[in-house]
């Protein structure tokens, strides 16, 4: 199974290097041309790595979160974490404007991870656990936490600026504007490293200590690697919404939730999901784009619903 | 008078009833027995108009009821399911008054006002006239959601599981009003249960279904006895009969 | 106090609330400044009453209280259809099709969305409100992408003018959409007017009320059709409410301490009326236009219905 998803993968990794405005023809690279050359290396190469990182830091996260807060339909954008970074890009925007991007991204992820933390106290204090009442809260949560970011974007005028570099997008994906993004690789590389006991955290609190894990400190970890994705994501791209819940679902129904063993399915599911998404956008209203949040976001929310509507059987 | 005649009811694939054809007697108390999934619910619920049957015909009073206006049919069945499911913040009196909608849509009158008074005399709810229902025990919840029916003043009452999850004190409460209504008020009563002494001490009629069919139907001595339950509940039963009625003991045998 | 001592107040303090809005800092400016907010005002009323009353009777049909025509995608529909509309018929194509012809329309899409909620999703929810309410939830946004695409397809790189139709405001209403408006609600209410008392019956339930002689299924589809042209009329004038819905409907409850509909729907217009004037009032004179109507309900309401869903988890 693996085979066919990474020969899916490979062949779009292809089409989403030679789809674009400017016209990309092997026969051009072959012969040398400067202008192929460029475009290559400086838009579409970039914005292929930045669409795989992205797509499977964003489907890593959501695994990982679902894990440490047990229900199924937990990602960043249900949880409020998503709305926290862009909370936290805005404040240290308008507080900080000289601010360099690594800065910003502190910013972020500390907001991510104190939303992450506060919502997860939140769910504690709730005895009675619906499983849909998680995602429901956490939508809200997410809800609130976004009209304080408008409230604040709106005093400061930069409402609509907002919401334009918000919008996940990878056109303004080149070469020395992106580069940010390669953070994730090492949350990728320390997820796998942990993916075990992602996977007994998973099995709740006293199933975890039992089994000998620290579960505080491992939740902990797993959640300052979402903080970092989400951050570097929405500072590089945007924000992009149920990328993180659809494709782990959609693997756990077929290959079960043992972690160390699907994790690599739910990497490059993530990846696949989200270059396919792109080059719908880049065709749909050619020679236009749409912005992947969009994309992304109509995808994956449809998807979100079919599965809401599953699960109610 | 209620007649069904050949009446089935099928989900999907699943036959709930299977021809069932029977003229329920007026005035009294009629008990529906049966395992679960015997269909006596989904009976009870298409006598009360709530479910259309797959085929077949009920009639009121030699009237089918599917020609039967529903306003009109509230003159003259009421109805009870078991719990109703709303979290509403009424006062007991406010539900009862409920009762008098059929007639007045919302607007009371003097008329209305007694006939109130009087559902909550008959069943002594007067101390709890003012409490709001979320604040109740289930018993008297139950009572409460008795006198609203009962303050419909219709020929048949159909009640669906009354006695479930009360305790002994308050189900014996209930199937005594019940006892009343019919002895003194000359009203029908039809409904569900499960506790089988229950339906075997206070009923004057029992019908029993088993698998959405028909097995037995005749006067509570006529049903009740070892071989029909025997069947019926596949356990072995023994009678004990004495004056103040019968004892069905199915535990030890 | 007594019952018709808090009304007087309540009529009273709203009367004031309005001369304030009308007047305040106008320097009694007859020509532009006056009339241009009566009309506002006039939106803001239409709008509560809308509002008010859709959430209401929507909430007794569905028979729960965290739920309201917004979240549950009504609004997020009607704003789809018209971006549909001006995509395929451009913006000249809408005006030979005139108000009232869109508004036919709109409204019969409205219906077909409230039937397919009310007949397919419902019943299979039934059990779990929860999953209807990240149902909605998620339908919402999942439209509002659907939307925003169209837009962007109509008009690629002027996106962000269009995004304005998501928000809550007051400014974007004519006097012939008021007018209209304003007749058709008037009619709606005149109808349904007499039904008060059967929509008491309905809280209780399907199975209750059809006992106490109330034909439900008749009922269902009067009040879903009304709901629809409520909603329609309201999203046009003021655009989405989000959660304000939900919190006029629930403090409206909490004032009346009683499940008259009578009683409860006046309460929760007076409710919409304060709060949607007060904002609008803090938006121009506290906040300078520095933050929006939209931007203030959604955070006093949002927080509120977040505090509201921690609190009755479980019971409902």
């Amino acid at each position: 199974m693996i085979l066919r998803l990474s020969i899916l993968f490979m062949v779009l990794c292809i089409a989403s290097l030679t789809i674009g405005v400017q016209q990309l023809a092997w026969s051009d690279l072959l012969d040398g041309s400067k202008d192929a050359w460029l475009t290559l290396t400086a838009s579409r190469i970039p914005r292929l790595i930045a669409l795989i990182l992205t797509g499977i830091g964003l489907s890593i996260s959501g695994v990982i979160l679902q894990h440490i807060v047990r229900n199924k339909f937990v990602e960043p954008a249900t949880s409020g974490g998503l709305d926290a970074a862009k909370l936290g890009l805005l404040i240290s925007l308008t507080m900080l404007p000289e601010a360099n991007t690594s800065t910003k991204m502190i910013f972020a992820m500390l907001f991510c991870l104190a939303a992450s933390l506060i919502f997860i106290a939140i769910i504690n204090r709730i005895e009675f656990k619906n499983t849909v009442l998680i995602p429901v809260l956490g939508l809200m949560y997410g809800s609130v936490l976004s009209s304080i970011a408008e409230f604040y974007a709106y005093k400061n005028n930069i409402l609509q600026s907002m919401q334009g570099w918000l919008l996940g997008d990878f056109s303004r994906v080149v070469q020395e504007h992106y580069e940010l993004i390669y953070i994730i690789l090492p949350v990728i590389i320390l997820a796998y490293l942990y993916a075990h006991r992602f996977t007994v955290l998973g099995m709740g609190e006293e199933m975890s200590s039992s089994l000998g894990l620290g579960y505080a400190s491992t939740a902990a970890i797993g959640l300052i690697l979402v903080a970092i994705t989400v951050s570097a994501s929405v500072i590089t791209v945007g924000t992009i919404p149920f990328v993180g819940l659809v494709i782990p679902n959609l693997v756990a129904l077929k290959y079960g939730e043992n972690l160390s063993r699907t994790l690599p399915i739910v990497a490059l599911g993530g990846a696949c999901l989200l270059i396919l998404c792109d080059i719908l956008g880049r065709l749909v209203i050619y020679p236009f784009e749409v912005p992947i949040g969009l994309t992304a976001g109509g995808v994956g929310g449809v998807m979100f619903l079919i599965l809401i509507l599953r699960g109610i059987k | 008078m209620i007649t069904v005649q050949n009446l089935n009811k099928v989900y999907g694939t699943k036959s709930v009833l299977t021809d069932i054809s029977l003229t329920f007697p007026t005035a009294g108390i009629t008990s529906l027995i049966g395992p679960n999934g015997a269909g006596k619910s989904t009976l009870l619920m298409i006598i009360a108009k709530l479910l259309e049957p797959s085929s077949g015909h009920v009639s009121f009073n030699s009237r089918q009821i599917s020609d039967i206006k529903t306003a009109e049919y509230a003159h003259r069945v009421a109805t009870l399911r078991q719990s109703p499911g709303f979290n509403l913040r009424l006062t007991v009196e406010e539900l009862i008054s409920f009762g008098r909608f059929p007639y007045s849509r919302g607007h009371l009158t003097q008329d209305d006002k007694k006939i109130i008074e009087e559902s909550i005399e008959f069943l002594d709810l007067q101390h709890l006239r003012n409490s709001y229902l979320d604040e109740l025990s289930g018993g008297q919840r139950q009572m409460a959601f008795l006198a609203m029916t009962i303050a419909q003043k219709t020929d048949v009452l159909l009640l669906d599981e009354p006695l479930n999850n009360l305790d002994m004190r308050h189900a014996v409460q209930i199937m005594q009003a019940l006892r009343r209504l019919c002895d003194e008020q000359g009203r029908t009563v039809l409904l569900v249960i499960h506790d089988i002494n229950f339906a075997a001490n206070y009923s004057d009629h029992i019908i029993a279904l088993k698998n959405g069919t028909l097995k037995f139907n005749g006067t509570s001595e006529q049903v009740i006895t070892e071989t029909n339950l025997k069947s019926l509940y596949e356990l072995d039963f023994e009678i004990i009969r004495s004056k103040h009625g019968c004892l069905c003991n199915y535990f030890n045998l | 106090m007594s019952t018709t001592m808090k009304i007087w107040g309540s009529f009273i303090f709203i009367l004031l609330l309005m001369c304030f809005f009308t007047f305040i800092g106008s320097s009694f400016d007859f020509d532009y400044l006056i009339p241009n907010r009566l009309l506002r005002l006039s939106t803001i009323i239409l709008g509560s009453i809308c509002l008010a009353v859709s959430a209401i009777l929507f909430q007794t049909i569905v028979g729960n209280r965290i739920l309201s025509p917004s979240i549950m995608g009504y609004e997020s529909v009607y704003l789809l259809w018209q971006a549909l509309l001006l995509f395929m018929l451009g913006a000249h194509g809408l005006t030979i099709l005139n108000i009232s012809g869109n508004f036919i329309i709109s409204i019969a899409i409205m219906l077909i969305y409230s039937w397919a909620l009310h007949y397919w999703l419902l019943p299979r929810c039934k059990n779990n409100i929860y999953m209807l309410l990240l149902f909605g939830l998620v339908l919402t946004t999942v439209l509002a992408t659907f939307t925003q695409f169209i837009q962007l397809s109509i008009s690629p790189g002027e996106f962000s003018i269009f995004q304005g139709l998501s928000y809550t405001s007051f400014n974007r209403s004519k006097p012939e959409t008021l007018i209209s408006g304003g007749v058709v609600v008037t009619i709606c209410l005149w109808m349904g007017r007499k039904t008060l008392p059967v929509l008491d019956v309905m809280s209780l339930g399907r199975e209750q009320s059809m006992s106490l002689g109330v034909d439900h299924p008749k009922y269902i589809r009067l009040y879903l059709a009304l709901i629809a042209v409520l909603v329609a009329v309201s999203t046009s004038l003021i655009g989405p409410t989000g959660f304000m819905g939900i919190f006029i409907a629930n403090i409206a409850y909490a004032l009346a301490g009683s499940n008259k509909h009578k009683a409860v729907i006046p309460i929760a217009f007076a409710v919409s009326l304060i709060i949607f004037l007060v904002a609008q009032l803090f938006v121009e004179h506290i906040f300078n236009y520095k933050t929006s109507v939209s931007i203030l309900v959604n955070l006093v309401c949002g927080i509120y219905f977040l505090a509201l869903i921690v609190r009755t988890r479980g019971t409902a």
